[in-house]
């Protein structure tokens, strides 16, 4: 392992090819099609959400029901519900919900997962075989059978929700970051930091992190969907957010019940799922690609 | 292992056949006829207690019907509905006000080895049904004299005309067998100790209940060789499982009947059974947060059931004013309070509530869920914050039920639903004091009520009688623990050359349909 690049005192040379390195990376990212399409995906993702209650025409629980299931029209771009609810305003707000989940969700759980991973990496080989453990159990049972027992003892809550998007999806990080610990552990650089009397939280969180953090982030962007659909799933079978709250799901699950007479529910529900997988996968396909190109298209 | 055999060219042949099948109308029938008359329907939801004095009732009711004796059966006498006696039976009738002559068919066994079906056997099962949940039903009957192996007398403890209709034509009036039920311990749950009808029955929980004819059964012939409900839980998918021709048969949404109405699809049909349905949002009087009657009286004239019956129920449903449905002796034209948003907030004031949250359960069925949302942001507009809970039919039909656990004592308000039968006294019996952490979640007693309850029973003079049942829906108006809603039609799309058979609350009586 190499010094720190950043490094002041390593030699200009070196820091010059480092830069000539980022400088290519960045230009692979920046003429990739792929790349940018998911870029601007997520980008709109995000403004979508964030901006919602400024985005949105209406209150996205505001009632009008002599125009309950309209088509759309200007006025109502996407149609109305079956309560007369703006469907597009209840788009942009079921963002929020996504964005919320995706966002807390996808942090919590590569946090956990980071450290139970490195833990895992570092320690003594029964702790290690403990937490394969822990994390095969955790993978091998189905999110939605966890979901349904969860809300059977507690009840339907976005609290609930991203609880079952944490623990289910802990593992993956976890395993990562095992696998890059196992890597490093007993690298020369770590081996040095030891022997000069370093802790082992100091090893782990300054010297082992910021070298494993890096595909777990490119992790994280291609989890976002997963998270996404976790929760569309978990609102659509009834099991996630409480009425009157939208979420994709909820507005999937009211459309689908209705797909004969208002179809633009499910469209219109659909569409934003898709852009967000599409755009969060291009964008996590594009990073791994510049970051990672040995887990590229190519291969 | 078995490896599938399939290629490109099955595979085309196989798309072809079943595009095919989609495109001629006439297919699903002949699939129908060539798999021995297979019925395909929907059930809403597992059966979980078939012993009619426990069971929660609605396809509880259309199993027994099947698999159990009765007495009488509905029958349609256009618009309404009257009695007749079933196969079980060679006579029923009244030879007095109080006295019920029933002879049964002879040679009709149960399933095994119980032997033959005796009056010995209605009278067991008529006794039993006296001290069940389903009591009411049996108040006016005092007992049942055997007079013979196959004959017997019902022996009512006043005059009440309508015992055969309310109940032996219904689910309390199931017969069962008295060796298999003791046998069993004296309560079943979900399988017959033994039966006696034209089908078995068997059920997969979650998945589906299948009625096959009963090789042992002696009496008419069932117009399927074979009935299987499939549990699909939601009316709509039911819908799409109709239209796709995967079921015969299913109920109505509000929003599809709305639609089928204006444009009827390819070989359908609709029947509407009856509109004995009532649904209400109930309160909890015992509750800390809705002991006061202002608070009450206060929720109830913040909800616009108007705008319910548009948004939830497409205005495919009557406006309710009590339990006594539409046709009833008893029902009424209109009801103790009005929607009046200010007069909410002025009682909200005089009770010295502000900030009030409420948590409204409700099954998470469509219609439901709308109806939740629509009352919660009636009481927004009132300054009352509700949380709506959505909950499965299991937990959903337990939880104001004290022998079920504790959560009646969390329950607030609900969305609540009952089916009944022709004639008003059955509505009015789950509300009596004897009820109350049964049936009668919003726990309240009168002692007026509980006289007039059996005032009913036995009041011949039908306009004192009517006026019986217009008293006891006002006094439910006074505890102000309820909101009336409305009475939902019990409406079925179905294959036209199928005659399907319903009872005026709505549950279908598979071994009478027909092809037709």
């Amino acid at each position: 392992m190499s010094a720190p690049l950043s490094d002041p005192a390593a030699p200009a040379e070196i820091r010059e090819s480092a830069s000539r390195e980022r400088r290519e990376k960045l230009w692979r990212f920046l003429t990739d099609w792929q790349a940018m399409a998911g870029l601007v995906l997520v980008v709109l993702f995000f403004a979508s959400a964030i901006f919602a209650p400024w985005l949105a025409p209406y209150d996205p629980n505001a009632m009008d029901i002599p125009a309950r299931m309209s088509g759309p029209t200007w006025a109502h771009i996407a149609g109305t519900d079956q309560l007369g609810r703006d469907t597009f305003s209840r788009i942009l707000h079921g963002g929020r919900v996504a964005l919320y989940i995706s966002a807390i969700g996808v942090s919590a759980s590569l946090s956990i997962g980071l450290v139970l991973g490195m833990i895992a990496g570092y320690g003594p080989r029964w702790l290690d075989n403990l937490m394969l453990l822990m994390f095969d159990a955790v993978r091998s049972f189905p999110a939605v059978i966890l979901a349904l027992a969860t809300v059977a003892l507690t009840g339907p809550s976005l609290t609930v929700v991203l609880a079952i998007v944490i623990l289910t999806t802990i593992p993956s990080y976890g395993r990562v970051a095992r696998t890059a610990t196992l890597a490093l552990r007993h690298t020369e650089f770590i081996l040095a930091e030891r022997s000069l009397g370093a802790s082992t939280p100091r090893i782990l969180f300054q010297h082992i992190m910021p070298n494993v953090i890096g595909p777990l982030l490119i992790l994280a962007a291609m989890e976002v969907p997963v998270v996404v659909s976790i929760e569309a799933g978990l609102s659509f079978l009834g099991i996630g957010v409480l009425p009157p709250q939208a979420s994709w799901g909820t507005i999937l699950n009211e459309g689908y019940l209705v797909i004969r007479d208002a179809p633009w529910m499910v469209i219109a529900g659909g569409i934003p799922l898709i852009l967000t997988t599409l755009g969060f996968t291009f964008l996590g396909e594009a990073l791994r690609d510049v970051f990672d190109p040995r887990m590229g298209r190519g291969r | 292992m078995t490896l599938s055999n399939t290629t490109r060219r099955t595979f085309l042949t196989s798309a072809a056949a079943l595009g095919a099948a989609g495109i001629f109308p006439g297919g699903v029938g002949m699939l129908r006829a060539q798999e021995g008359r297979v019925l395909n329907l929907r059930l809403d939801g597992d059966n979980s207690i078939l012993d009619p004095g426990y069971m929660v009732g609605g396809t509880e009711i259309e199993a027994q019907k099947q698999c159990l004796p009765f007495l009488a059966e509905y029958v349609r006498n256009g618009d309404t509905f009257t009695w007749q006696p079933t196969a079980h039976v060679t006579r029923l009738e009244y030879v007095d006000d109080t006295h019920i002559e029933f002879e049964l068919a002879p040679g009709l066994v149960w399933s095994g080895g119980h032997g033959t079906l005796k009056a010995s056997d209605v009278a067991y099962s008529y006794a039993r049904m006296k001290d069940s949940e389903w009591s009411g039903y049996f108040d006016a009957l005092e007992t049942v004299e055997v007079t013979g192996e196959l004959t017997g007398t019902l022996v009512l403890s006043k005059p009440f005309a309508p015992f055969i209709m309310v109940t032996l034509c219904h689910g309390p009036g199931a017969i069962v067998c008295e060796a298999a039920t003791e046998a069993a311990g004296g309560r079943f749950t979900t399988e017959f100790p033994a039966i006696c009808g034209p089908y078995t029955y068997s059920a997969t929980p979650g998945q589906r209940a299948v009625f096959e004819r009963n090789p042992e059964w002696t009496g008419p012939a069932p117009g399927f060789d074979r009935v299987v409900c499939h549990v699909i839980t939601e009316v709509q998918a039911a819908e799409l499982a109709y239209e796709a021709g995967e079921i015969d048969c299913t109920e109505l949404g509000p929003d599809s009947l709305a639609r089928y109405s204006r444009e009827m699809p390819d070989n359908t049909a609709i029947t509407t059974a009856g509109q004995l349905q009532y649904m209400w949002m109930g309160m909890n009087t015992q509750h800390p947060k809705l002991q006061d009657l202002k608070v009450r009286q206060a929720i109830q004239h913040a909800v616009d059931v108007d705008s319910i019956l548009a948004g939830a129920f497409a205005g495919t449903s009557a406006q309710s004013h009590g339990i006594v449905c539409p046709g009833l002796l008893g029902a009424r034209s209109e009801h103790g309070y009005s929607y009046d948003p200010a007069k909410a907030r002025e009682l909200l004031a005089e009770a010295g509530v502000s900030g009030l949250q409420l948590t409204l359960r409700t099954q998470n069925w469509q219609e439901r869920l709308l109806t939740a949302q629509i009352i919660q942001a009636n009481l927004a507009a009132v300054g009352i914050t509700v949380k709506i809970l959505p909950m499965e039919s299991g937990p959903f039909w337990e939880m104001g039920m004290e022998e079920a656990g504790d959560t009646w004592k969390e329950l607030e308000l609900w969305l609540m639903r009952f089916a009944t039968v022709p004639d008003p006294y059955e509505a009015t019996q789950w509300f009596i004091s004897e009820q109350v952490g049964v049936w009668n979640w919003e726990r309240w007693t009168n002692e007026e009520f509980d006289r007039l309850y059996d005032e009913g029973l036995s009041e011949t003079d039908t306009a004192k009688r009517e006026a019986i049942y217009f008293r006891m829906q006002e006094i439910m108006d006074e505890t102000g623990a309820y909101v009336w809603i409305n009475h939902e039609p019990e409406t079925y799309a179905h294959r036209t050359d199928i005659e399907v058979v319903a009872a005026p609350s709505g549950e279908l009586n598979y071994h009478r349909f027909r092809q037709v």
